[in-house]
C-alpha cells in the first residue's frame, strides 16, 4: 500500500511538474488580474448553463431520467477527454524505464496509474457537477439526501466513464501501437479516433437531448410549451436511461424523498460501480503488461538492422528548416502530437454537426437552415456568425500556437545556441501554427460552402480575415510564452494544455471574436436599414480585413520587438 | 580566441553567484581545460560563451566579436557539445544533422561531406537514418560532436565530451581536438577526467565557487608545485570548499 501510494503522489505531482525559466525576481500579481477578468468573461457562459440546469430541474420536478440524462452527459465529456489521457498516460507508456527497476509489482505501477487518471476526472467532474447537476437539484427543491450524497457522486461519477475509457482505450492503444515505427501515422490515427470519439458523443447527445413534440406555441403559453417539450423528452428518455444503471440508481437516490430509495439507490450504484471497476481491472492488467513489454524493447527494435542506407541532406532557408523541423518533432512525439493537431478537427467537426442540427425536420416541414436561407440577410450574417466563431473556437483550441517555446522543454537551449536572430525563430513557429489552423480554416470553409450555402466570395474573405487574425493572435500567444515558459514538463496535457497560456488565447479569441463583431454590426444595420445594398457588405468585409492586417502587423511588431530581450532571459 | 572580462552571473532563483566575476582568455590554436567540482561555474561559464546564457556583467569576445553586441556572428563562429542528451529525439540523425547544417549556413555538397567523414570516425553512418529517441547515450553524444563539426567551427566548446563515449571514439575525439587547435582554431572544453586533461590541454583552469582559482599552463603547474594535476586539484577546490 505504501509503495502504491507513494508511486501516485510521485505519478500525480510529476505530470504537473514544470519550472519557470525566465529570469525575473519580480513577483507577478498581474496574473491574479488575468484570472479575475477570465473569470468575468466566462462567468456569463457558465451562469447561462447553471440557471438552465436549474430551471430544467424545477420544471421537469427532478425528473431521474433527465437527471440521468445530465449526468450521463457530465460523464460524456469525462470519457471524451479521458480516453486519450488514459491511452497516452496508461498504456501507451514512456516511463517504464523509470518504474520497472523499482521493486514494484507491474499491477501495482498499473493501479496507480489508473489512480491518477481517475483524480485528473475528478478534476473534470466536480466542475460539471457545479455547473450541471448541482442547480438542477436545486431547481427540482432535493432533499437533505441529495447534498449527503452528493460528495460520493462526486467520487461515483467518474468510475463508468473511466472504465469504459480503458476498455475503449486498450484496443485503440493497440491499433496505434500496431503502426510501430510510423509515428507520425499513430498521432493521424489517434486524432481520427479522437474525431469519432467526439462525433459520437456529439451526436447522441444532440441525438437525444433534440427537443421536438410540442403542438403548441411558445410564445402562447411559453411554461406549458417548454413541459411540453421537456415531458416529450422524459419519456423518449425513460427507455434508454435505465440501461446506465449505476448513474440512474446513483440519481434515483439522490432525487428520493425516502431513506430507503436513497440508501438502495447508494448501495447499488456503489456497489455495480466496483464490481465494473473488478471487472475492467481483470481485463486490462494483462493487456497493460503487453504493453510494457512492448515499450522496453521498442527503442531496440526501432533501429533499423539493414546495414548501409542511404541519407538526404538539403538546405532549405532557416525559417522554413524551423517549421519542418519543429513540425516534424510534434507530429511525431506522442505527447505534442495529439495534442497540438487535434484541435484542428473542431472546426470542421463542430460544423457538419451543426448542419445536420439545423436541418432536422419534423415530417413535411421545412428545416431551420432553410427558414434561415430564406432571409436576405442571411447571406450577410451567417458567414460573419461563422467567422466569429471560427476565431473564438480556432485560436483558443490551437495549442501548437500556445506554447511553441515551452514545447521545446529542455532543449530550448539548441535554439538559443544557434546564430539565428530570435525573431526569425518565432516567425516560423508561428507560421508553423498558422498554417495548421489555416488547413482547418479552409475544411471549415470549404465545408460552410458546401453545406450552408454560403457563397463562395464570403467563403474566401472569411478565410483571408481568419488568416490574419490567426497570425495576430499566434503572435501574442508566441510572445505570451516566450515571456514566461514552462520548461522541464513530464507530461504535456497536464503540464501545459491546461496551463494560464490556455486561458489567455481563449481571452484573446473571445477579443477577436467580439472585435470582429462590432466592426461588422453597423454595415449590417446599414444593410437592413438600405433595403439591401451590396456595398454595405463589401465595406464590411474591408474593414474586417484592415482590422485583421492591423492586428496582424501590431501583433508582429510587439512579438519581433520583445523576442531578443524574453530569449536572453530564460535560463537553462 | 575566446576572452571573458569580469564575467559574472548570478541566476535569477537563487541567491548565489554561479560565475564570480570571471576573466579569462584563451588563444587560438590552443585547447584549453576547465575543471572545477560539481557545481563550481563550469556549464554556466561554457553557457555564457555559447550565448545560452547572458552575463549579468563583463563582457565575452568570441575572435574579436562580443557576443552581447552581434550574437549572431558571435555564435555562428561556435561549434557546441553540450553535457546533457537533450536533442531532438524525434528527429532523425539526418534531419537534425540538416537542421543543424541549415542553420550555421552549410552549404548542401559541403555538409554532405562532412557529415559522411565525421559520421564515418565515429561509427555513426548506419545510425544517422534512424530516429534519435532509439540511440544510446554514446551515440547520442557522438551525434552532438558530429553536429558541432559540421560547419567548421572557429571555437570549439565542449561540455563533458567524453561521458558515455566508447574507448575508440574517446580517442578519435581527442585527436580531433588537437587537429581542430593544430588548424589555429581554440578549443575549451570542461571535464572530470584529470587524466585526460593531462593528456590533451595546452592550459588549464580551475573554477570552485563560481571563481576561478588557478590558470595556467600544464608545464608550469607542475613544475611549480612538483605535485600531479589530480593533488593540486584535490587541494585547491578542498581549499574552496573550506572557505
Amino acid at each position: 500500500m505504501k509503495k502504491y501510494l507513494a508511486l501516485v503522489k510521485l505519478l500525480f505531482v510529476q505530470q504537473y511538474k514544470a519550472r519557470a525559466v525566465y529570469g525575473t525576481k519580480k513577483k507577478r500579481a498581474g496574473a491574479i488580474a488575468l484570472y479575475i477578468v477570465l473569470a468575468v468573461c466566462f462567468a456569463p457562459v457558465v451562469i447561462s448553463v447553471a440557471v438552465a440546469m436549474y430551471y430544467m430541474g424545477k420544471i421537469s420536478n427532478g425528473n431521474v431520467y433527465i437527471g440521468t440524462f445530465f449526468t450521463l452527459m457530465c460523464q460524456g465529456l469525462v470519457l471524451m477527454f479521458g480516453v486519450h489521457a488514459i491511452m497516452s498516460n496508461v498504456f501507451i507508456v514512456r516511463d517504464a524505464d523509470k518504474l520497472l527497476y523499482l521493486p514494484v509489482r507491474a499491477h501495482v505501477i498499473f493501479l496507480a496509474k489508473l489512480t491518477v487518471a481517475y483524480l485528473n476526472e475528478l478534476i473534470t467532474t466536480a466542475v460539471t457537477l457545479l455547473v450541471v447537476l448541482l442547480p438542477f437539484a436545486l431547481g427540482a427543491h432535493a432533499g437533505v439526501g441529495f447534498y449527503l450524497m452528493l460528495p460520493i457522486a462526486l467520487l461515483l461519477i467518474p468510475m463508468l466513464p473511466m472504465l469504459l475509457g480503458t476498455l475503449v482505450a486498450m484496443p485503440l492503444s493497440a491499433l496505434v501501437n500496431a503502426f510501430g515505427k510510423n509515428s507520425s501515422v499513430k498521432t493521424v490515427l489517434r486524432i481520427l479516433i479522437y474525431a469519432g470519439i467526439m462525433a459520437l458523443y456529439m451526436y447522441l447527445m444532440y441525438g437525444f437531448g433534440f427537443l421536438t413534440g410540442s403542438d403548441g406555441s411558445i410564445m402562447d403559453d411559453p411554461e406549458g410549451f417548454i413541459t411540453s417539450v421537456l415531458g416529450d423528452f422524459a419519456d423518449r428518455l425513460e427507455n434508454v436511461m435505465p440501461y446506465f444503471h449505476p448513474d440512474y440508481m446513483l440519481i434515483v437516490g439522490m432525487l428520493a424523498t425516502d431513506i430507503g430509495t436513497w440508501a438502495k439507490g447508494f448501495a447499488l450504484s456503489l456497489g455495480e460501480n466496483l464490481a465494473l471497476f473488478a471487472l475492467v481491472l481483470a481485463a486490462s492488467l494483462p493487456f497493460y503488461r503487453s504493453m510494457l513489454t512492448l515499450s522496453v524493447e521498442d527503442g531496440a527494435s526501432r533501429r533499423k538492422k539493414t546495414g548501409k542506407e542511404q541519407y538526404k541532406l538539403h538546405n532549405y532557408g532557416a525559417v522554413k528548416e524551423f517549421m519542418l523541423n519543429d513540425f516534424r518533432r510534434t507530429i511525431r512525439d506522442a505527447q505534442t502530437g495529439f495534442q497540438s493537431f487535434a484541435g484542428i478537427i473542431m472546426m470542421p467537426l463542430i460544423v457538419v454537426l451543426m448542419y445536420f442540427m439545423l436541418g432536422l425536420t419534423s415530417e413535411g416541414d421545412s428545416s431551420f437552415l432553410d427558414l434561415m436561407r430564406v432571409s436576405d440577410l442571411y447571406q450577410v450574417i451567417a458567414p460573419l456568425v461563422i467567422l466569429v466563431y471560427m476565431s473564438f473556437i480556432g485560436v483558443g483550441t490551437n495549442v501548437l500556437g500556445l506554447y511553441p517555446v515551452s514545447r521545446e522543454n529542455r532543449a530550448v537551449y539548441i535554439l538559443k545556441s544557434l546564430p539565428v536572430p530570435f525573431d526569425k525563430i518565432l516567425l516560423s513557429k508561428v507560421l508553423l501554427a498558422t498554417a495548421v489552423m489555416s488547413a482547418s480554416n479552409l475544411v471549415t470553409c470549404v465545408l460552410i460552402v458546401a453545406l450552408f450555402g454560403v457563397k463562395w466570395y464570403y467563403g474566401l474573405a472569411m478565410l483571408a480575415v481568419m488568416l490574419l487574425v490567426g497570425f495576430g493572435a499566434m503572435c501574442v500567444t508566441t510572445v505570451l510564452d516566450l515571456k514566461e515558459p514552462r520548461i522541464g514538463w513530464e507530461n504535456f496535457n497536464s503540464g501545459l494544455k491546461n496551463a494560464k497560456n490556455s486561458w489567455i488565447a481563449m481571452l484573446i479569441s473571445l477579443l477577436s471574436g467580439v472585435a470582429l463583431a462590432l466592426v461588422s454590426v453597423p454595415f449590417i444595420l446599414l444593410y437592413a436599414l438600405f433595403d439591401g445594398g451590396w456595398y454595405f457588405v463589401l465595406l464590411m468585409w474591408l474593414f474586417d480585413l484592415a482590422l485583421g492586417v492591423a492586428f496582424a502587423a501590431v501583433a508582429y511588431k510587439v512579438m519581433t520587438s520583445k523576442s531578443a530581450k524574453y530569449f536572453e532571459r530564460i535560463e537553462v | 580566441m575566446i576572452k571573458l572580462y569580469n564575467v559574472s552571473k548570478t541566476y535569477a532563483k537563487s541567491m548565489t553567484k554561479a560565475v564570480d566575476d570571471l576573466t579569462l582568455e584563451i588563444n587560438k590554436g590552443e585547447i584549453f581545460g576547465f575543471l572545477g567540482p560539481n557545481g563550481a561555474g563550469k556549464s554556466t561559464t561554457i553557457k555564457m560563451i555559447t550565448g545560452i546564457l547572458t552575463p549579468d556583467s563583463g563582457t565575452i569576445e568570441l575572435n574579436g566579436i562580443n557576443i552581447a553586441d552581434n550574437p549572431v556572428a558571435a555564435k555562428s563562429l561556435v561549434g557546441f557539445v553540450p553535457d546533457n542528451h537533450e536533442i531532438y529525439e524525434t528527429l532523425k540523425g539526418t534531419e537534425y544533422l540538416n537542421f543543424i547544417g541549415t542553420m550555421y549556413g552549410v552549404p548542401p555538397a559541403e555538409l554532405r561531406s562532412r557529415v559522411e567523414e565525421y559520421a564515418a570516425l565515429f561509427g555513426l553512418t548506419d545510425a544517422l537514418p534512424d530516429m534519435i529517441s532509439s540511440y544510446s547515450h554514446g551515440m547520442k553524444q557522438k551525434l552532438s560532436i558530429v553536429a558541432a563539426l559540421v560547419h567548421e567551427p572557429k571555437v570549439w566548446v565542449l561540455d563533458e565530451p567524453l561521458t558515455g563515449l566508447d574507448p575508440q571514439s574517446a580517442f578519435q575525439l581527442k585527436q580531433l581536438m588537437r587537429k581542430q587547435a593544430d588548424q589555429g582554431n581554440t578549443v575549451f572544453f570542461s571535464s572530470h577526467v584529470i587524466d585526460v586533461v593531462e593528456k590533451v590541454c595546452d592550459r588549464i583552469g580551475i573554477i570552485n565557487h563560481g571563481k576561478l582559482v588557478a590558470v595556467d599552463t600544464l608545464e608550469n603547474i607542475r613544475n611549480n608545485d612538483k605535485v600531479s594535476l589530480e593533488s593540486l586539484f584535490l587541494t585547491i577546490t578542498s581549499d574552496g570548499e573550506s572557505k
